[in-house]
Parts: structure tokens; C-alpha cells; sequence
């Protein structure tokens, strides 16, 4: 229909961002839709952990999201963790795994990376043992990242529904020390998956590191801490590096009563590697930033440690990877009075069980893996951080689930390299017309635990996003590629669309050939609707949707007599609750949700007549609601044209109603009762309600 | 473009009352351009005129459909099998569509869906106006690119008459006076001493008062 020559040109930015090319629209639809179950259907089909991900996924598409252009990104992981958080999780029905295949495979570490393997792994029929080396299941999600981020219950929820799927985990099994990974193909596995993760901190190479007690390292601070045992916080405790685990641990400190935490890094805030808002947040609890400092030299008393001598730095020139290096000002010295030092100044991986039978690079001790994932070794496949170095977790699920894919490959035989998808970091950028011309709406404002309750404890900082914060969010997306697309042999260059849309988006050629950009395209449905040959549709909601819908609701209803039915604009403020309340309040009118009232074309009215409603109500969404409020004349006048239809067929135009939602809710009440009474004098349509 | 509009729905109601299986037949150039009558018009009369019948309670069924240009054989034809199926087609083309279906389907009914108005322009959406009256011997090189034939409502070729007052025209305020427009133009062009020559009498023979007019090109004719 369309001359897209490109399979990937209709990817919206937020899934070509992601490594596991999650197609944000999809779910922040069905929210908007209020259809929360079906969003969380989507989202767990492709995700297997999507709870986690909506905590602390670092969200690289909210950083591709079109509406970032306009004002601020769709906040797409908290309507990720919205949709995967709420009790209809519990009622979706779980993924089948397919036929069993026989073959074995065994997973090493329990991380992201080897959970996301396994899950794909045990779907596509394999059978799956998973092999810790610790006591604990979940390596980073439960011993790296604190619970104040990622409460364990949510970790031990989602490795259940992995565990439901027929995998075996092993817990305690450190695989290179007694049993080697040839002795795994020696027990029947046909493939092995290394996804040891990066556990190994690098160590503070300064003087006076290893000469007193109290410098720790952040991983086995973290691991103590997130374990429940009190890792024994000194008064005024100084964190060095600048990631998330430099931020985790600082945070983490606090809680477990250090008087003062400060985070010192070489670089400045904005070359900071931990994520914006987690800085945000630490900053918020009283963790003190010390920027542009390095520790040159622990100092100590008695055998602990007493003080951090420092020096200050100035941002020098770019380096090969483009970041400025920090070069230290003579003269700056200074010292810090400190009783703890938390070192977080990288991590590489555990690798040194798999010397003798994978290559392992020298100076990183990454495991080195071809384009494929494979190992030097047969059979032998690792990803995640062993393979590059600590990454996100969402990096850690593509690289579990792509050499799911390899190894099932791999164990039929079919053995070829798989092609990662082609990915551009281009971004299509919006013109400043369009921008100009977009409505902006305010990004959901996250809620968060009081400051005062924070520090108490481990207790989750941000709270799941609220039902209406979420559908108001969700509503916010501009729907990239979900627009209109014009099919060129039927398009007669009558111009119509160019007349109708309120951005202005299609172009005309000399020739009269019409384009209309998906990109741009924010799926208002007005050129769908008007087009007078039918030569364009629209992927948000398709033509017939509405008629579909309708008939769905009939065969779903109990056919009220006198029936009502109610067109409700999805931009209204209402919820599920409300419609249930409608429903009951109201069991005769049959609500049909769309997106907008100008999707509501004079065909979609007479099919509700001949349904047999009574009246027919539109009920429009708030103006300050109104993605197009533009629109809203010729919704009006459509209905004017409409009525006249109504009047000439002896239907009484005074049976079609059009009305403003209320500010909360989905029906005016007065509107409503007054609608009920004119239906009761009114003659009845004279089709007769007709059974769905 | 021609432009049409759809006629009153009473109007059709009435034509296609009693006529049987009927096929409601879109034309997706002019009468689509002039949004009276292309497909997605088709599908919406098609609907009232099925809630009109089921409400007298005749259930005879209404269908739709639409092509290119009524008014090419080759496309009419491709409807064949269509019509074939109907008792009745409501065509929602202009005047000369209508007639093709006609000559085309000898056994069928064939009812016009619209009135053809005049040929004219978009002026924006859902505003056309007329600028030719098609009288076969073009004249706009005289008068500055206005058509008096088509838009002085006397037709007149040595205007303006008396009734152009400030520059509109005596039958309504709403109408320009096309000669007022036709002086302005040119005395911005610097040709106004083209309205120094009279126009003899108009030769109305190709504007069809010499009877239907047909054209013939002999070196395409097959």
C-alpha cells in the first residue's frame, strides 16, 4: 500500500533505539485505551522481565521518543512498569513453551543475560538448566541493584515465571572450578550459554589502598548490603567513581546510617556515567558531589582508614573515545577527612574459570565472542557483561535473547551467523513547523517516597505511576508510523488531505503525487476520514475499527431496549472504573472509544441507527485534552451534515447529540438524565434493536 | 474540474424508492474532487438509502461501489458483472457519466445521485466556483485572463452594464462584477487600450446552440 522500500523504515524511533527493538506504541496504545492486560501482553511477550526493566531499564528510547523533540519524551518505562505492575498481570495467561526438541542446554549465571536466554530457550522447547555460582538467584538484579530501585519480591516473581516454563535453576554451582564446560557436553547439554556477568571489581590503585581497613569495594559493599547484612557504614563515608554502582552504593550508605556520603569523581557531573535521575535522586538524599576530584592517596591511623588526600582536576583535551580527560592542577591538593572508602571504579568479568577453555581478552578479561555470540568453543556461547563489560540490563535481555536465537540455530543445525538489525542512530528530526504546530502536554511527574521515610530503609523510592497519570501519559504519544498512509493508485490528487490536516503534513508533487511523512504524521485521522476516494487509512485504529468495535460491544452487551450509544473520545480523563460505573449507572447506552471524535465518520452513526439505537451522543474529550482541538469545527460541522441526513431520512436529527466530557469522568450527569428523558417520549427507531 | 453536488437525500430517496437491488456507483475524478461523489460518498448514501429502506421496511439490498471516470467506456464496462446484479444504479457522476452507464447498460435503471454544476475551480475547501461556461472559442487573451461568458451574469462581451455598482454586480452584492475586474486587471497590466476594440457579436454554434456538439480528431480517430 505504501512505497516504503525498507522493513524497518516504519520502526518508530523508541524500538529502533532499543536493544530488544520493543515496540513502545504498542503497549502505550493499549493504555491509552485503558485495555491495561492486553499492554501488559505485549510487553511480556517480547520481555521477560518486564518489571525490572520498568524500574531500571535506562530507557534509550525515551531518549529517541519523537515527543522528546516537542517537549518532553513519553515516560516510557514507567508506563512499561504501569502496565506490568498492576494485578491484571496475574490474569494474563503465561507463554506456552513449543514441543520439546530433546535438546539440553545449560545457562551460566543467573544475571538478565542468562534469564533472558533461558526464557527464550525453554519456549522454543529446549530444556534448560541454569547454573549460579552463588546461593541467590538473579546476580546483579538482586545482589548489584539496590531494593529501594528494584525490590527483590519483583525479582523473585519474574524468575518464577521463568522457572514455570520448565527451567531448572542450580544455585551454588560455580561451573570452571570442579566442573568444567566439557564435562557439561559430557552430561548431554548441546549448547552452553556463558553469562557470567562482571563481578570482578577493579581495584583502587592508589597509595595506602590495601593498608588499612575500611576500604571496601562497591560490588561486595553492594552485595552485603542488597543481601540484608549490614555492611557496616562508617560516619562519613567517600564513594569514588561516577556509574550507577557509584551512585547505588552512595545511596545505599546512607540508608544504612552513614552521617555523610560523598561521591567523588574525576570528571564533571555531565560526563557521569550513572544515569541522570539516579544522581538526581542521591543528590536529593544529601549525597554530596565532588566533582573534578580524584583520590590521590589513602591515609590512615592504627590500621583504618582516617582520610582521602585529593586533588582537584580540569577537564583537558577530548580522548579517542571523546571524553575530556581529567587532567590534576598542581597545587590543589587537599584532604578529605573520611572513616570509609567505597571504591566504584569499574568491573570486569570473572573469567578466570574459563582460561583454560575459552579465549579470554588480556587486559579486559572480557570472553571474546564472534559477530554470532560464539566462543572459541563449540557449542559454547556467552553475552552479556562477561562478553562487554558492565552494560544495562536491557543489554544484558538483547544479549540473552539473541544468542537464545544463535543456539537454537546452532542446535538444529541450521548454524549461521545471526544478523543483528540494521540500526542507525540518525534520528529523523521534526521540522520546526511541526513542532511549533504540536500541542505539548506535561510529562507525568514520577511520586516518590518522602524524603523523611527514605533513609529509613530499603523501602521502593518511586512509586508505580497512578492509573490517571499513566493514561494521560500514554495519551502523549504521537504515534510514529501509526499515521496515515496513502495508497497511490487510488489517490486522485483531489488535495483534500493537504486542506484537512491540521499540521500540514502531506505534500503535493507538480504532478499531483501526494506524500504524506509517517514520521511526521501524528495519526489525527482527518485526511482518513475525508478522503473522498478512500485512498488513505490509518494504522491507529484502521478504517472499520469503529464499525468492528461496535459490533463487538453489541455481542458482548445484554441488548439494552432503548438502546443509546455513546461515542467517548479515549482523551477524556476517565478510567476503567468509570466505564464500569457507566455500565451500571447506565445499561443502556453502549459505550465505543475512539481516538477523537473526528475519527467519526456519518457511515459509523447510521450503523448505530441501524443497530437500532434510540440516540446516538459523542461525547468529546475536554479542550484543554484535545491532541487537535482544531478539529473540533469540522467534527461539528460533520454532524450538522449528519443530522440533516438524519432529518431527511424521518430518523429526527435531534436523536444524534454531541457533548464535552466532563473534566473527570466520562459522562455529564445532567446531559446524560435529560438524554434518558427525551428518549422515553421519542418514538422508537423503527429498525428495532438488532441482536450482536 | 466539473463540479457537482449531491442532490437533496429526499430527492433520492424518492428515485430509488421501489427500484430493487441497487448499486450506488462512485466516480473518482470530478465528482470525487467536488466531494459529492466519490467512493467514500458512495458508502455513506448507500447507507442512508439502506436505513431509508429498512425503516419502510423494504429489504432489498443497497451496495456500493466506485470507479476512475464514469466517462470512459473501458471504465464502465469493468462494472459490468456489478450491474449485472442490480436492478438499478444510482450513479453519483456528473450529466455525462450518468449517460454512459446509460447507453452502456440498455436494460438497467440509471439514476443521476448528483446535479453537475458548472466547471470550475477549488477556491479552498468546500468553496468552488465557476470560471468557464465551455462556449468553444476561448477569449480570455481579450480579457485579461476573466471570462465574462462565464461569470458576467449577462453574458455581456462590451461591459460593464449599468448595474455594476462598486465593483459588484446588480444581482447580488455577493457577485463581483467581472468587467470591473476585467478593467482593473488590465489597467494594472498597462493593457487597458485593449478594450479599445468592440467585440462583434458572439458566434454561439460552438458553445452548442447550433446543437450537440461532438468532436472529432480525424488523425487520432480509430
Amino acid at each position: 500500500m505504501n512505497d516504503m522500500t525498507s522493513p524497518d523504515h516504519d520502526r518508530p524511533p523508541c524500538t529502533m533505539a532499543c536493544p530488544i527493538l520493543t515496540d513502545g506504541r504498542e503497549y502505550i496504545q493499549l493504555i491509552a485505551e485503558r485495555k491495561f492486560e492486553k499492554a501488559y501482553a505485549a510487553i511480556r511477550g517480547l520481555n521477560p522481565l518486564p518489571r525490572v526493566c520498568g524500574r531500571i531499564c535506562t530507557h534509550p528510547c525515551e531518549g529517541a521518543c519523537k515527543r522528546g523533540q516537542v517537549d518532553e519524551p513519553i515516560a516510557i518505562a514507567a508506563l512499561k512498569r504501569f502496565a506490568s505492575d498492576g494485578p491484571w498481570r496475574g490474569r494474563c495467561k503465561a507463554l506456552q513453551p513449543a514441543e520439546p526438541t530433546g535438546h539440553k542446554v545449560a545457562v551460566i549465571g543467573s544475571g538478565p543475560a542468562g534469564l533472558a536466554a533461558a526464557h527464550d530457550l525453554a519456549l522454543l522447547g529446549h530444556h534448560v538448566t541454569v547454573f549460579e555460582a552463588l546461593p541467590v538467584l538473579g546476580g546483579m538484579l538482586r545482589l548489584g541493584v539496590p531494593a529501594y530501585r528494584l525490590p527483590k519480591d519483583v525479582v523473585d516473581e519474574e524468575i518464577e515465571a521463568i522457572c514455570d516454563l520448565g527451567v531448572v535453576m542450580k544455585t551454588g554451582v560455580r561451573i570452571g572450578e570442579a566442573m568444567k564446560l566439557k564435562d557439561l557436553f559430557d552430561q548431554q547439554y548441546g549448547a552452553v550459554f556463558v553469562a557470567v556477568g562482571a563481578h570482578q571489581e577493579r581495584k583502587l590503585d592508589i597509595a595506602g589502598a590495601d593498608a588499612f581497613e575500611g576500604v571496601v569495594s562497591a560490588i561486595s559493599f553492594l552485595q552485603r548490603s542488597n543481601s540484608g547484612q549490614n555492611p557496616k557504614v562508617g560516619r562519613q563515608v567517600a564513594v569514588i567513581g561516577g556509574g550507577n554502582t557509584a551512585v547505588d552504593s552512595a545511596r545505599s550508605a546512607l540508608r544504612w546510617g552513614a552521617d555523610a556520603v560523598r561521591i567523588l569523581y574525576r570528571r564533571s557531573r555531565d560526563e557521569m556515567p550513572a544515569a541522570p535521575e539516579e544522581i538526581e535522586e542521591a543528590v536529593a538524599e544529601g549525597v554530596h558531589l565532588s566533582v573534578l576530584t580524584s583520590p590521590v592517596e589513602v591515609l590512615g591511623e592504627d590500621g583504618k582508614v582516617t582520610a582521602l588526600r585529593c586533588m582537584e582536576n580540569r577537564l583537558g583535551q577530548p580522548d579517542a573515545n571523546g571524553r575530556r580527560s581529567p587532567d590534576p592542577m598542581a597545587g590543589s591538593e587537599f584532604v578529605l577527612d573520611v572513616d570509609m572508602v567505597i571504591a566504584a571504579i569499574g568491573q570486569a568479568p570473572e573469567s578466570s574459570f574459563f582460561a583454560q577453555e575459552l579465549e579470554l581478552d588480556q587486559r579486559s578479561h572480557r570472553i571474546v565472542v564472534n559477530e554470532a555470540g560464539a566462543t572459541v568453543c563449540p557449542g559454547v556461547f556467552a553475552g552479556g557483561d562477561a562478553v562487554t563489560g558492565p552494560a544495562t540490563v536491557i543489554q544484558a535481555i538483547a544479549a540473552g535473547k539473541e544468542r537464545a536465537c544463535a543456539i537454537d540455530l546452532y542446535l538444529k543445525k541450521k548454524w549461521h551467523p545471526v544478523p543483528g538489525p540494521a540500526r542507525s542512530d540518525e534520528r529523523e528530526r521534526l521540522s520546526s513547523a511541526i513542532i511549533e504546530k504540536t500541542r505539548k502536554f506535561e510529562r507525568a511527574k514520577k511520586i516518590c517516597l518522602p524524603m523523611d521515610r527514605r533513609l529509613k530503609g530499603f523501602e521502593e523510592v518511586e512509586a508505580v505511576l497512578t492509573e490517571d497519570r499513566a493514561i494521560s501519559e500514554a495519551l502523549r504519544c504521537l504515534h510514529c508510523f501509526l499515521g496515515a498512509k496513502i495508497d497511490k493508485d487510488k489517490c486522485v490528487s483531489c488535495l483534500t488531505c493537504l486542506r484537512v490536516c491540521p499540521l500540514q503534513i502531506p505534500r503535493a508533487s507538480k504532478m499531483g503525487e501526494i506524500t504524506i511523512d509517517p514520521f511526521e504524521c501524528q495519526a489525527c485521522g482527518m485526511c482518513a476520514l475525508e478522503c473522498p476516494v478512500q485512498a488513505i487509512d490509518i494504522d491507529l485504529h484502521p478504517r472499520g475499527d469503529i464499525d468492528r468495535e461496535m459490533t463487538a460491544a453489541m455481542s458482548r452487551s445484554a441488548h439494552p431496549d432503548p438502546l443509546m450509544v455513546g461515542f467517548f473520545d479515549l482523551h477524556g480523563d476517565f478510567g476503567p472504573s468509570d466505564k464500569e460505573r457507566l455500565r451500571q449507572e447506565h445499561p443502556n447506552i453502549l459505550p465505543v472509544m475512539v481516538f477523537g471524535l473526528r475519527r467519526i465518520d456519518t457511515v459509523d452513526i447510521l450503523k448505530a441507527f441501524e443497530w437500532g439505537a434510540q440516540v446516538v451522543f459523542l461525547a468529546g474529550c475536554p479542550v484543554e485534552k484535545d491532541p487537535f482541538p482544531e478539529t473540533r469545527e469540522a467534527v461539528k460541522q460533520r454532524m450538522a451534515r449528519t443530522k440533516t441526513l438524519l432529518n431527511a431520512l424521518g430518523l429526527d436529527g435531534e436523536r444524534l447529540a454531541l457533548c464535552h466530557m466532563p473534566k473527570q469522568g466520562l459522562v455529564d450527569k445532567a446531559f446524560i438524565e435529560d438524554l434518558e428523558e427525551r428518549v422515553k417520549e421519542m418514538a422508537p427507531n423503527p429498525m428495532g434493536v438488532k441482536r450482536g | 474540474m466539473i463540479t457537482l453536488e449531491q442532490k437533496p437525500f429526499e430527492e433520492i430517496e424518492k428515485m430509488t424508492k421501489g427500484c430493487g437491488r441497487l448499486l450506488v456507483l462512485g466516480c473518482e475524478t470530478c465528482a470525487a474532487m467536488s466531494l459529492a461523489g466519490g467512493k467514500k460518498e458512495a458508502e455513506v448514501l448507500a447507507a442512508a438509502i439502506r436505513v431509508a429502506r429498512k425503516m419502510s421496511g423494504d429489504k432489498s439490498e443497497v451496495l456500493y461501489d466506485a470507479v476512475a471516470r464514469q466517462c470512459e467506456p473501458e471504465f464502465i464496462d469493468m462494472t459490468e458483472k456489478e450491474v449485472a446484479q442490480c436492478d438499478a444504479v444510482l450513479s453519483l457522476a456528473c450529466g455525462a457519466g450518468v449517460q454512459l452507464l446509460a447507453e452502456r447498460f440498455p436494460d438497467k435503471v440509471i439514476l443521476p445521485g448528483c446535479n453537475t454544476t458548472f466547471l470550475g475551480v477549488t477556491e479552498r475547501l468546500g468553496v468552488w466556483s465557476e470560471r468557464c461556461a465551455g462556449c468553444g472559442n476561448c477569449i480570455l487573451d481579450k480579457t485579461a485572463g476573466l471570462c465574462p461568458i462565464a461569470r458576467c451574469s449577462k453574458q455581456l462581451l462590451n461591459g460593464p452594464c449599468g448595474g455594476s455598482v462598486d465593483g459588484k454586480c446588480e444581482i447580488s452584492k455577493e457577485v463581483d462584477c467581472v468587467w470591473q475586474l476585467i478593467i482593473d486587471r488590465l489597467t494594472k497590466l498597462n493593457r487597458l487600450e485593449m478594450l479599445e476594440e468592440i467585440f462583434p457579436v458572439k458566434d454561439w454554434s460552438p458553445a452548442g446552440h447550433g446543437g450537440p456538439r461532438k468532436m472529432v480528431r480525424e488523425d487520432l480517430e480509430s
